[in-house]
């Protein structure tokens, strides 16, 4: 198993290297310190501010440089626009919240979504199981934004102006667990509903291909009570495809945090990374990119491991 | 013209064709897309919907669509616009000039000495100042049914200003506040049909570019084995390890103060960059099965080169999932153009779906929701045609194919 692990981390390490060099490349393709210091900057303000940001020297210096600091998760460059504040304080202050959101709706979403791809596959061919599908494929043809909008609109201003209380806020954050039903809960939701749709036919899906395999047939033979075929013999077949099912929703899950974070002005990660975007704050966006892309990777491997656990036939391969 | 028969007959002849062709529901669909495709060709080549009519003012701001029976408020603002127009125009040097270059949303100006037009400005103005005096208007309505009264004859007032269109001009007049306006009283209406276009535009541009650029990459990658896989491989990896939005949002930044701002091309691009992945992913899949099917060795044998072999007798074998990753393709981009829109990182010189949504946020606050009621109607109609046509074709000619 180790060796099989230790084989994954090497895999990735060209991707990576790759990812760091896509992403270097296209954040240069707009001049960093043009955009920063505006078209009225003189000539020699330009120079002297692109030398003191290391940006003059060859590209693959460069390259070098970031890539040394990220293998020694050295994250001190100071941003641009937030003085005194390194990257790295930066990125320890907008993580819990990103993570307030983003798990508990993966937790959220896979629970549902199971549970519904289940019922609609045990009822399959049914009317329960095509209005599942139905309402599954209208709520995957709306924009995720049309979601949020009406989201914020009847959970939290519409609600509470009928309650007459707060049940969830606007927007906003404020950190604590006191306050996560307040400032999370409505984001989470949303966030669930949307993803909702693409899981639960993904689902449905897995489990009607598993009920024609000759395994349940031998059960049905044999006796066995229906029920316990279905959530006994077949759930556990099932794991495979829904473990990774579980795991490529991931990046669906850190952009659906992106916009919620925007919407809902919670200072998380994919605000912080847009705020530096579109503020030209260069060392934020750079180093944001590369964390991202790091997270995206190691939860990759761990795709890799769980799925190796779970089917011994992979780690051979 | 035989040509074209014998295409017919070649297409009919496929078995998943005529399995597409017995789903009814996929039909539907089939229609559905292709009402939209012929919209956003009437609108691409033949200017039915200017860009200039999209930003045009047609009435007051945030006027709902005629399903609801306008507020008092509203009402008045409406009328208050008809006389303004005018008055501004009589204000100018040249009133003579100014009122010819007046029209107002297909209206054109009663034929009226510049005198009768006064005073009935006039006395639109009076009564519009009684009016405007209550600031309650809806309980004032309540208390005193004058107030409705004068109401009528103020808008009575402002419609002698104007010829009442007639035929084809009273219709599109009526078209254009169908929907109601936005917050610049633009038409909703005109706006999301001409969204077509663009939306339409980027689906297929993206989902084309992307396909092509996925295929013969895979489809190499698969052929020829050795180093060129691996690079495809990597490559793949690479852009796929970077979270999808991350990408986007970084890709259309690159664009961000240059000539190419605010155009499609920054859209374009990001779209291909990152969508070209998953069709590269699954051809390459299909034609590492492909490759070792008899029909090749036939070619082999025969001599043809392997680049001739991979484009002309392998690649066309993998057509219906090129269809398949196009159609995803497509509702992917259209997705994703409100995203980038809502991110301020897409469309900004023409009316979008996504810029509609992104616009409406401040209007829902105001529990107004013609607009992005109707952007998401739009919306949805085109994307759930897509995805049951995407699905019809995975069940036509992909069937085992799980989720």
């Amino acid at each position: 198993m180790w060796s099989y692990i230790v084989r994954r981390l090497l895999y990735n390490v060209p991707v990576y290297l790759g990812i760091i060099l896509v992403l270097m490349l296209a954040l240069r393709v707009n001049d960093p310190v043009w955009a920063r210091l505006g078209k009225s900057a003189s000539p020699e303000a330009y120079q002297a501010f692109k030398e003191q940001m290391g940006l003059a020297e060859p590209f693959w210096r460069q390259y070098l440089t970031f890539l040394g600091k990220v293998f020694a998760f050295d994250l001190s460059d100071e941003s641009w626009e937030h003085t005194g504040v390194s990257v790295g304080g930066l990125l320890r202050v907008s993580f819990p919240p990103t993570l307030a959101i983003t798990v508990p709706a993966l937790l959220l979403t896979s629970l549902i979504s199971i549970s519904v791809g289940l019922v609609s596959s045990f009822f399959r061919g049914r009317w329960l199981d095509r209005a599942l599908m139905f309402a599954a494929v209208l709520g995957m043809s709306v924009s995720f934004l049309v979601y949020i909008v009406f989201g914020q609109y009847w959970g939290a201003y519409a609600l509470n102006e009928h309650i007459e209380g707060e049940l969830f806020a606007v927007a906003g954050y404020e950190p604590g667990p006191g306050n996560w039903v307040t400032y999370c809960m409505l984001p989470v939701l949303i966030s669930t509903i949307v993803a909702m749709g693409y899981d639960t036919r993904f689902y449905r899906a897995v489990m009607v291909e598993e009920c024609g395999r000759d395994y349940i047939v031998t059960a049905m033979a044999k006796g066995a009570p229906k029920r316990k075929i279905m959530f006994v013999h077949m759930l556990k077949n099932a794991m495979i495809p829904i473990i990774t099912r579980i795991m490529i929703t991931l990046p669906f899950l850190i952009m659906g945090s992106f916009l919620l974070e925007m919407y809902f002005n919670i200072p998380g990660m994919g605000r912080m990374l847009l705020q530096a975007i579109t503020t030209a704050d260069f060392p934020v966006t750079q180093g944001f990119v590369a964390v991202f892309a790091l997270v995206f990777i190691l939860t990759n491997v761990l795709t890799d491991v769980l799925y190796a656990l779970v089917d011994p036939r992979v780690r051979l391969a | 013209m035989r040509a074209l028969d014998r295409g017919f007959r070649w297409l009919l002849g496929q078995r998943g064709v005529r399995k597409l062709l017995r789903d009814r529901v996929a039909l539907v669909a089939l229609a559905v897309i292709s009402v939209y495709v012929g919209i956003a060709a009437l609108i691409l080549f033949f200017d039915v919907i200017t860009l200039d009519e999209t930003t045009e003012r047609v009435g007051p701001r945030t006027m709902p669509g005629v399903w609801e029976s306008p507020s008092l408020e509203s009402r008045l603002a409406f009328a208050e616009l008809y006389l303004e127009t005018v008055q501004n125009a009589l204000d100018k040097r040249s009133p003579e000039k100014a009122l010819a270059e007046v029209r107002f949303a297909e209206l054109e100006l009663a034929a009226l000495s510049i005198d009768e037009r006064q005073a009935l400005l006039d006395e639109g103005w009076d009564l519009f100042d009684e009016l405007d005096e209550l600031d309650d208007l809806d309980a004032a309505a309540e208390r005193d049914p004058g107030v409705l009264a004068k109401l009528s004859r103020f808008e009575e007032t402002a419609a002698r200003l104007y010829r009442r269109p007639t035929g084809c001009a009273a219709l599109k007049y009526r078209a254009r506040l169908l929907l109601g306006t936005d917050r610049q009283g633009r038409s909703i209406l005109v706006r999301s049909i001409y969204s077509i276009k663009v939306a339409t535009q980027i689906g297929v541009v993206a989902a084309l570019i992307s396909v092509l650029i996925g295929t013969l990459l895979g489809g190499a990658a698969a052929f020829f084995g050795g180093w060129v896989d691996h690079l495809v491989v990597w490559l793949y990896s690479t852009f796929s390890s970077i979270p999808w939005i991350v990408l986007l949002t970084v890709l259309a930044s690159m664009f961000m103060g240059s000539r190419f701002d605010g155009g499609l091309v920054p859209v374009y691009s990001a779209f291909c960059l990152s969508f070209w992945i998953a069709p590269c992913r699954v051809i390459r899949g299909e034609v590492l099965k492909l490759k070792e099917l008899e029909f090749v060795q036939a070619a082999t044998a025969i001599g043809f080169g392997r680049a001739r072999i991979l484009l002309k007798h392998v690649l066309p074998n993998t057509a219906h999932l090129m269809f398949i990753n196009f159609s995803l393709l497509f509702i992917g981009a259209i997705k994703a153009e409100v995203i980038l829109s809502f991110l301020g990182l897409g469309v900004k010189n023409e009316p979008s779906w996504g810029v509609m949504i992104n616009h409406s946020r401040e209007e829902v606050i105001n529990h107004f929701f013609w607009q992005i009621g109707s952007a998401t109607f739009f919306m949805v109609v085109l994307v759930l045609a897509f995805n049951v046509l995407s699905d019809a074709l995975q069940d036509a000619f992909d069937p085992k194919h799980v989720g």
